[in-house]
């Protein structure tokens, strides 16, 4: 139970586009071949590593359609992390994505971490965005950027621990107060006490309860 | 709650405002409710458009006033006071003291007024505005956004209206928050706010994530379970106030319905803050308040849920259920719950009941935290005992039916589908007695046994039965090997009878029938234990005293019809589950015993008997009972219920309380394979081979010294077999006999077994003359069965010739009939022709008919035919006479069969 840093994830992106099945393949390392439509949110969760330190993420996979956009915004601000997923084959998912960057700059913190990912990419025959024009949209935008496929697994692992690589290292650069848990990010019992120093006095006062 | 400091600054309150108030309490009239409504206006258009900035705080603070104090100034204010205030909220955000003012006075408009009145039917006007202020689209986020204002009142007030509107409109209000980016995340800061602030936002998100499943995630999503358990560690946990009841509530809110949930609290925070909460502090032990037990039992209800693995009907429920009975296990969680439950004689009974629902549920299929509790102890050194051993206490001694349908709990789930684990709870209940030999001087260690009778002598308060115990007690302890439990319980069986008749023998005019439910419970223990579990079986026939007793038990009448019923089912077990083949042991045996002892069908009747008193119990008091036990809040009620259901169960609330659905559903399946299996092993002999004729013929090549060994090998087992059946014979002709009612004969049942002994002989007696005489029997029998059949064959042929004569008989009359039939037929076709008055002739005939014969129907046609001509001859005169002829006919014509009438009818 014990962890260095405890990390809060979104995962967002039109519907279909296999944000659920990107978090089982993470989570279950198993891949669903039937679109289970996502109703509200979704909740996952798994231990990594990174620079020897255990830390756990905390995944919220968030439903694509339009109906449950109001319920899935409440879930930007207090994320680190953010996968924000299109579907190579359909070209409309890649032309949404400037809409989910302006409802993430308009609702997330500044400083969440955001992965952009061209998911199925297993499926190269039926190709409707090449992996250049993901590049440059990355670029663009300042996230990073990655083909993945959840049904092979392929770059799966990879996009969740560079995302979480990535926060750590801003955290080792002071970008953030990581005792204020609204950006997403706890620091554990278990690990070292962040730069930014502890929590706030409340749980040490707990300790002479007794009546 | 409201900071009275603040109104100091505006002494004057006018004097028009207090009359006017006063006025629409007292003289509750239009014209006073038309003032109001013009006051509250006046107020507002000062508000909107007043220029002076004082001017308008003061009107803003009458209007408070008046919108508190009056539910007509609530209606007018409602009616147009909304828009005004509201666009006081969203452009003066510089004002604090605007602010303030506007929020109190929503507020006000918002709390409902006691009204002396007390007019029931009229809308109040309270809620009439809490809906009207939810269903302006800006307000919700409006009043979100400012509970970022740095204005503790402002936040205050804005908290108590949401609140409000929240128990008036719960789903616009979920929904509008729902819909508010953001809108959760600021209620969840309120819970880091000052704590006035924090504990109000408590109540606003314990009401509002009561049922909608998306807000309990965001809740979650935004840190809520650590904020909900450091606020409770704060608060000193289970001592803490209202404040961390409050607190648990919300935290079951959360979880209750809601796998995502669960799932998230036990991957990221883990149990060990929930569990920390059942610990009882040093000092505080001793000492629960009312809201101790509340956050007690709130907590254990959290855990308990938890333990069930999720909601209802999820397909993960098994699994979770597994994972969860792990993880709170391997935070001791055990340790907390058999405190509460078992071990501190200060915590009151509901937090007992549900400790020790919760460890049931910790245990229930699950084989690890069986051995954990299985072999735990409670107390300190030296007074330490196994904690099934506490439990089973609590199971005898308790007075209270929900402590002892709660510790039954633990062992039915012990014991569930698990034959291991009944043989470890045999195992771990003879472990005391090591510790009690060990320290067998010291008075305060109470074996498994002792504790027992401890407990019989406390329900029975009788003094004699200390000498009984001590008798007990010696003979058992000193024992160089351990004795197994199960053959102990025995003992408790039998030494509860005795006590029993005693106490009946002593006692039987005041009626003391406390003691009376120890036999049944016991022998209740003996059958869920012996059940499913051969081992178990066969440990409790090691002792050839103990069928003997159970048999004596039920044939007996001193135990009650309950027990006898256990006895049987105890019984029909050692068949069913019986794995032993040693003679005497088998379930053949037992059988036996039972026919000869009992007889069958007296001994099914005892099944009868049990499930005539589960009947009568669920139909008096089950309906009322079910329903309320496992909610704790209703404990007493359901307490009080059970004491009025006593009859049933012959004076128990405990008894009452066993016989739950579980069991008799249990009991019921277990008979239907008792009965089977009994009349199976009855009907059947020890040896499974059957003879085979074909066998009985010389093989090819066999020697004949071979073939007589063979044949006579033969018919040894032959031999064997018959004697079995003809025993079995005579015992069943013997219980036929009985059960027949012919009482001369008990003579000969006293002393069963010395029928079987005669009957041996007898059998082999038979084996030297009987083939010969039957041989001689049977032909005599043949030649007289032939003889039989000729003259049946004889009386056939002339059965058949009489038939046949009587068919032709038969047949003769049918066609009689037939031509009688149609001539009817021809003759009704007949009679249909003649043209008029049919109708009337034939009513006459009909009556005639009967009197006169057919010439005097002829002669009164004649007749018929002359008047007619008369009336012919008459009506050429009436016409000459210038009559209308066809009308005065048409009367007499009607009536020409009644010409009594005539006159009558002709006017
Ligand atoms: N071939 C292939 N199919 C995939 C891949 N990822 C997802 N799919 C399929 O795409 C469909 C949708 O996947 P989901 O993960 O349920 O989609 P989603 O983004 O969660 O959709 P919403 O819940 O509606 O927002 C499913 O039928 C998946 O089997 C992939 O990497 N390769
Ligand atoms: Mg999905």
């Amino acid at each position: 139970m014990s962890y260095a840093y405890l990390f809060k994830y979104i995962i967002i992106g039109d519907t279909g586009v296999g944000k659920s099945c990107l978090l089982l393949q993470f989570t279950d390392k198993r891949f669903q071949p039937v679109h289970d439509l996502t109703i509200g949110v979704e909740f996952g969760a798994r231990m990594i590593t990174i620079d020897n330190k255990p830390i756990k993420l905390q995944i919220w996979d968030t439903a694509g359609q339009e109906s449950f956009r109001s319920i899935t915004r409440s879930y930007y601000r207090g994320a680190a992390g953010a996968l924000l997923v299109y579907d190579i084959t359909r070209r409309e998912t890649f032309n949404h994505l400037a809409s989910w960057l302006e409802d993430a700059r308009q609702h997330a913190n500044a400083n969440m971490t955001i992965m952009l990912i061209g998911n199925k990419c297993d499926l190269a025959h039926r190709r409707a965005v090449s992996t250049e024009e993901g590049q440059q949209f990355a670029k663009e935008h300042g996230l990073i950027f990655m083909e993945a496929s959840a049904k092979t697994a392929q770059n799966v692992e990879e996009a969740f621990i560079n995302t979480a690589a990535t926060i750590y290292k801003k955290i080792q650069d002071g970008v953030f107060d990581v005792s204020n848990e609204s950006y997403g990010i706890k620091v554990g019992y278990g690990g070292i006490p962040g730069p930014a120093g502890g929590r706030d006095g409340s749980s040490s006062q707990a300790g002479g309860c007794c009546s | 709650m409201a900071p009275e400091a603040r109104f100091v600054e505006e002494p004057v309150i006018g004097d028009e405002l207090i009359h006017q108030g006063l006025g629409g309490l007292l003289f509750w009239g239009d014209d006073s409710a038309l003032d109001e409504d013009s006051h509250v206006e006046r107020l507002l258009d000062r508000i909107s458009n007043g220029v002076l900035a004082d001017d308008r705080r003061s009107a803003m603070t009458q209007l408070q006033q008046v919108v508190a104090e009056s539910s007509s100034a609530q209606l007018a204010f409602g009616a147009m006071g909304f828009p005004v205030l509201l666009s006081v909220l969203k452009e003066e955000s510089d004002d604090d003291e605007m602010i303030r003012g506007a929020l109190e006075t929503l507020v006000s408009a918002l709390t409902p007024i006691d009204t002396v009145m007390g007019q029931k039917n009229e809308i109040r006007p309270a809620t009439m505005n809490s809906d009207l202020l939810s269903r302006e689209s800006e307000s919700i986020p409006l009043l979100l956004s400012l509970l970022s204002e740095d204005d503790f009142y402002i936040r205050y007030y804005t908290l108590q209206l949401l609140t409000a509107l929240l128990t008036h409109s719960p789903n616009r209000l979920q929904e509008a928050i729902l819909s508010t980016p953001r809108g959760i995340t600021r209620l969840m800061d309120m819970l880091m706010d000052r704590e006035v602030i924090r504990n109000e936002a408590l109540l606003l998100l314990t009401y509002l994530t009561r049922e909608a499943e998306e807000i309990q995630k965001i809740v979650v999503f935004e840190g809520a379970f650590e904020k909900i358990f450091s606020i409770i560690k704060e608060e000193g946990g289970s001592d803490g106030g209202v404040v961390v009841q409050d607190c648990i509530e919300l935290l079951n809110n959360l979880i209750r319905n809601n796998a995502s949930n669960q799932m998230l609290l036990k991957e990221t925070i883990g149990f060990e803050p929930l569990i920390s909460i059942l610990k009882l502090h040093r000092g505080s032990a001793y000492n629960f308040t009312q809201q101790k037990t509340i956050n007690l039992v709130h907590a254990l209800e959290t855990v308990d849920v938890l333990l069930m693995g999720g909601p209802e009907g999820e397909p993960t429920r098994d699994a979770n259920r597994l994972s969860n009975q792990a993880a709170f296990a391997q935070n001791r969680i055990l340790d907390h719950l058999l405190m509460l439950g078992a071990e501190s004689q200060w915590a009151p009974v509901t937090v007992r009941c549900k400790a020790l629902r919760c460890i049931g549920s910790l245990v229930i299929k699950n084989s690890q935290n069986c051995d954990a509790v299985a072999s735990k102890l409670v107390g300190e050194e030296p007074h330490a005992e196994p904690a099934l051993n506490a439990i089973l206490r609590i199971i005898l001694r308790t007075s209270i039916s929900q402590e002892f349908t709660a510790a039954n709990y633990v062992f039915k789930c012990f014991c569930e589908k698990n034959a291991d684990g009944q043989a470890m709870l045999a195992s771990a209940m003879t472990q005391p007695n090591s510790i009690s030999q060990r320290n067998l001087q010291d008075d305060g260690t109470l074996s498994f046994g002792s504790m027992l009778l401890q407990a019989l002598v406390t329900i029975e308060k009788n003094e004699e039965l200390e000498v009984l115990q001590v008798k007990l007690d010696a003979a058992m302890t000193p024992l160089g090997s351990p004795e197994p439990l199960l053959h102990r319980l025995v003992k408790y069986v039998a030494f509860a009878a005795s006590t029993k008749t005693k106490d009946n023998d002593q006692t039987n005019t005041n009626g003391s029938r406390d003691g009376s439910y120890i036999q049944p419970i016991i022998l209740q223990l003996l059958v869920t234990w012996l059940a499913d579990c051969p081992n178990a079986v066969c440990c409790f026939l090691d002792a050839p005293s103990h069928l003997t007793y159970i048999l004596d038990l039920i044939s007996g009448s001193h135990a009650c019809v309950f027990a006898r019923g256990l006895a049987s089912l105890i019984l029909g077990i050692c068949v069913l589950h019986n794995n032993s083949n040693e003679n005497g042991r088998d379930s053949f045996a037992i059988v036996d015993a039972i026919s000869q002892k009992i007889g069958l069908t007296s001994y099914f009747a005892k099944f009868d008997e049990l499930q005539k008193i589960f009947k009568s119990h669920f139909s008096t008091s089950a309906p009322v009972k079910l329903p309320t036990r496992s909610s704790s809040a209703s404990m007493l009620d359901s307490e009080e219920v059970e004491n009025d259901g006593l009859d049933p169960m012959q004076g128990s609330p405990v008894l009452a309380a066993i016989i739950d659905p579980t069991f008799v559903n249990f009991v019921r399946r277990l008979e239907g394979e008792i009965r089977e299996k009994v009349v199976d092993t009855y009907s059947r002999t020890r040896n499974q081979d059957a003879a085979v004729p074909a066998e009985l013929e010389q093989r090819n090549g066999e020697v004949d010294r071979d073939y007589i060994a063979r044949l006579k090998s033969f018919l040894e087992k032959q031999c064997h077999d018959m004697q079995d059946l003809l025993t079995r014979n005579a015992t069943l002709a013997e219980e036929l006999v009985r059960t027949a009612g012919s009482g001369a004969l008990e003579a000969i049942t006293e002393k069963p077994s010395s029928g079987r002994e005669r009957l041996q002989s007898e059998a082999l007696r038979h084996e030297l003359h009987g083939a010969a005489r039957q041989l001689e029997t049977l032909k005599v029998q043949k030649a007289k069965i032939e003889e039989e059949a000729g003259y049946y064959r004889n009386m056939t042929g002339k059965l058949e010739a009489d038939l046949k004569s009587l068919s032709d008989a038969y047949n003769s009359l049918e066609q009689d009939n037939y031509r009688l039939e149609s001539e009817v037929k021809s003759l009704r076709k007949g009679g249909n022709s003649p043209h008029y008055d049919l109708e009337a002739i034939k009513a006459e005939a009909r009556d005639e008919a009967q009197k006169e014969s057919e010439v005097e129907l002829n002669d009164l046609l004649v007749c018929l035919g002359q008047e007619q001509s008369k009336v012919e001859k008459l009506s050429t005169r009436l016409v000459e006479l210038g009559e209308d002829v066809d009308k005065l006919l048409e009367g007499i014509g009607d009536d020409a069969g009644l010409p009594d009438e005539e006159d009558d009818g002709g006017d």
